[in-house]
């Protein structure tokens, strides 16, 4: 679903991304796990066309970023590090205003409510202005709008960042339903506890490459901790 | 797709208070500047009528004098406010509107063609055109310098496009998002002058001014668009949104308020004119040569009036004298407007760097304020001078004449008077101004062309990361 073949990306002499190499298949969660300025978010950025591989190539549901730009972003939903919303507009507003985008039509607002409230905004909430919302509620607008956009494949990049432990947890639960109904997912975290506790893989990214690939039998018997510390020290 | 972006940003428009407030203040200004220009108009046109009624019976009334003595005192012409004047009175307030009509010259109240008057020479005088030319830009610059810029900065330009919308579509989400603003601020007031215009004068439904308002409306609709497109490339490209406000406002100067002035220096370097003072003087070199030539062929004298000029020649010398001079005038008076329509030609031409010349042109034409329609205006009064000045040296001719050395004794009276008629004018129709305007008109539409491709250029150029 999530493919990237030798792909490599250079800022000058920063190499950020190091002939990387994954693949996420449907039903699974592939958490990369990184210090800051491993290349996360550059890899993610590939996978949405907002930059160039230098090399290698991205594909996904089997079509090349590059040359399907608008056409690949309509199988993948994307939640950032920093959901950007509105301030001017409510939660709901919002959120009606990017699933419309992102599916063509005008959502009824009870379902709009309803997919708010699965992510943990109440209905009071969700009519006050975004200005007035905390980072870890404006996160919780992204996923909403990601869920609203009903697509095969996710790209996440630290979605949880702001959110609560508790709403960390229900975060994951959600990604865990999203795998068990085929979606394939990439997420990005700093976070050894968040990836060890919703990754059915894990692959450690550390400058630029990816140095350990992790499946879930792998994942059972292996020290983590020290897996990742080595690396990080290494 | 472009719809849900454009009812979004006119939600944020209203939200922000930018719309509300800096296009309260712009359809503030409009309605203002046409009511005014209504009561304007009102008082305007009643009191034309009155004097062009009473300066008539005044020439009906005039005691029994000699004719020419009346051709002296002569009668005076009053322009009729066209209706759209209340939109753009044009050149009208730097003319006059008052040709005095008497006996051996044109009048040359037509030399100073005000029709470029910079846009700051016109910030005394509230029109609504003026309005929409110079602020309408302006407010276009205040809902929409930000409109990529800041969403870059926030990142919900980023959020948008991973959703899988292209930047076309977001760029015209966003031109239709500032048209529908724009319309809800004008689209009333538009409404208001159209009734104002239309039927404002109490008369039957002025269907030429209708359609005038027409295509009024769609210059405008145009110039308007040409702004919209103009500040959604700069606001793509810019780096910040304060450097796409800086860029713009620093281009709103340069191409509303001083292209009008260097265009106006550029017309007159290209197409030069020559001052009040050369023209006259050649005008009457060249009269006094032809007069000259026809007093010695018909009359065998050498100078105009001579003395040798037995008195019961008097009226026919009048004759000879006057249409002698006719294609003179003629000649020097189509050349010298003909080059006010070329230095009027190269502002519009210019019109492509700054549309604001393109559009003010456009709108004087179709409003009937501009110097083709004055040039009309002009030539009916000077045919109907004419018609004074050859009834009264008929008349002179007939009755004058034949008294020999008791020519200057002849007196006429209110019969002769009354054989000249009022003077009447219908100004030409809407179809002959869109004839005028092709050149505008088309330099309009290649700006916004142009302005459209910029957009698209701009929206692809840019990365968004
Ligand atoms: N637009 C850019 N220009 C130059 N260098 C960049 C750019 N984006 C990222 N980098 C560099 O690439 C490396 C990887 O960054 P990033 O992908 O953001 O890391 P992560 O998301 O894992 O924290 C870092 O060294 C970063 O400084
Ligand atoms: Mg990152």
């Amino acid at each position: 679903m999530l493919e990237a073949k030798h792909l490599s990306k250079h800022f000058g002499a920063t190499a950020a991304l190091d002939d990387v190499n994954l693949r996420v298949d449907p039903g699974e969660i592939y958490c990369l796990l990184g210090a800051n300025g491993a290349g996360k978010t550059t890899l993610i950025n590939v996978f949405l066309n907002f930059l160039d591989p230098t090399e290698g190539e991205a594909r996904i549901n089997g079509l090349d970023v590059t040359q399907h730009a608008i056409e690949t972003k309509r199988h993948v939903a994307y939640i950032p590090e920093q959901v950007m919303l509105y301030g001017v507009l409510s939660g709901l507003e919002n959120l009606r205003y990017f699933a419309a985008l992102a599916t063509g039509r005008h959502a009824p607002r009870a379902h709009l409510l309803v997919l708010l409230s699965d992510v943990g905004l109440d209905e009071a909430a969700a009519l006050r202005r975004v200005s007035t919302y905390s980072k870890g509620m404006r996160q919780k607008v992204g996923i909403a709008i990601a869920m609203a956009k009903r697509t095969r494949a996710l790209l996440l990049d630290e979605p949880t960042s702001g959110l609560d432990p508790k709403a960390a947890n229900e975060f994951s639960q959600l990604l865990r339903r999203a795998k068990d109904d085929g979606v394939a997912v990439l997420t990005t975290t700093h976070d050894l506890f968040h990836a060890k506790q919703t990754g059915t893989r894990i692959g450690i990214m550390k400058r630029g490459r990816i140095v350990a690939d992790l499946s879930s039998e792998a994942l059972s018997h292996t020290d983590l901790e020290a897996l990742y510390l080595q690396h990080m020290q290494g | 797709m472009v719809r849900t972006i454009a009812a979004k940003d006119l939600t944020t428009m209203f939200r922000d208070g930018r719309l509300p407030w800096a296009g309260g203040v712009v359809l503030a200004l409009v309605v203002t500047a046409v009511t005014v220009g209504w009561q304007r108009q009102r008082e305007i046109a009643s009191e034309r009528a009155a004097a062009q009624a009473l300066d008539y019976d005044d020439w009906v009334a005039q005691p029994e004098r000699h004719p020419h003595n009346a051709a002296h005192q002569g009668m005076h012409v009053f322009k009729p406010d066209p209706p759209l004047a209340i939109v753009d009175p044009g050149i009208d307030p730097y003319v006059g509107s008052t040709i005095w009509l008497r006996a051996h010259r044109q009048s040359e109240l037509m030399f100073m063609p005000a029709q470029d008057a910079t846009g700051l020479q016109r910030f005394g005088e509230l029109s609504a055109a003026w309005v929409l030319q110079v602020l309408g830009p302006l407010l276009i610059i205040v809902l929409g310098f930000d409109a990529f810029a800041a969403e870059r900065e926030l990142g919900t330009l980023r959020q948008t496009l991973s959703l899988g919308i292209s930047s076309k579509q977001i760029l015209w989400g966003k031109a239709l998002g500032q048209f529908w603003g724009l319309g809800l601020l004008l689209g009333p007031a538009a409404a208001g002058a159209a009734i104002v215009v239309v039927a404002g004068r109490g008369e039957a439904i002025d269907v030429d001014a209708a359609a005038r308002l027409g295509w009024l409306g769609l210059g405008y609709a145009i110039y308007l668009a040409i702004a919209v497109f103009a500040v959604l490339t700069v606001s793509a490209l810019g780096r910040s949104s304060r450097v796409a406000l800086v860029t713009l406002l620093g281009l709103w100067i340069g191409t509303t308020l001083l292209a009008p002035r260097v265009a106006s220096d550029l017309s007159r370097t290209w197409k030069p004119s020559p001052s009040r003072l050369t023209f006259n003087a050649d005008l009457g070199a060249e009269m006094g040569r032809m007069q000259e030539q026809a007093w010695m062929a018909n009359f065998g004298v050498a100078t105009q009036w001579s003395p040798d000029l037995p008195l019961d020649k008097w009226g026919v010398a009048l004759q000879v004298d006057d249409h002698a001079g006719y294609s003179v005038m003629d000649r020097h008076f189509a050349r010298l407007w003909d080059t006010f329509g070329e230095q009027q030609r190269v502002q519009e031409w210019l019109g492509l760097a700054a549309p604001v010349l393109a559009v003010r042109a456009f709108s004087m034409a179709i409003s009937g304020t501009d110097f083709a329609h004055y040039r009309t205006f002009s030539l009916a009064a000077e045919r109907h001078r004419r018609v004074l000045q050859d009834l009264m040296s008929e008349d002179l001719v007939e009755r004058a004449d034949p008294r020999g050395t008791g020519h200057f004794d002849y007196r006429a009276g209110a019969d002769l008077w009354r054989r000249m008629p009022p003077f009447t004018y219908a100004p030409p129709p809407v179809s002959w101004a869109l004839r005028n305007s092709g050149r505008s008109l088309a330099v309009l539409i290649a700006g916004l062309l142009l302005s459209m491709a910029a957009a698209h250029v701009a929206v692809g150029a840019r990365r968004t990361v």
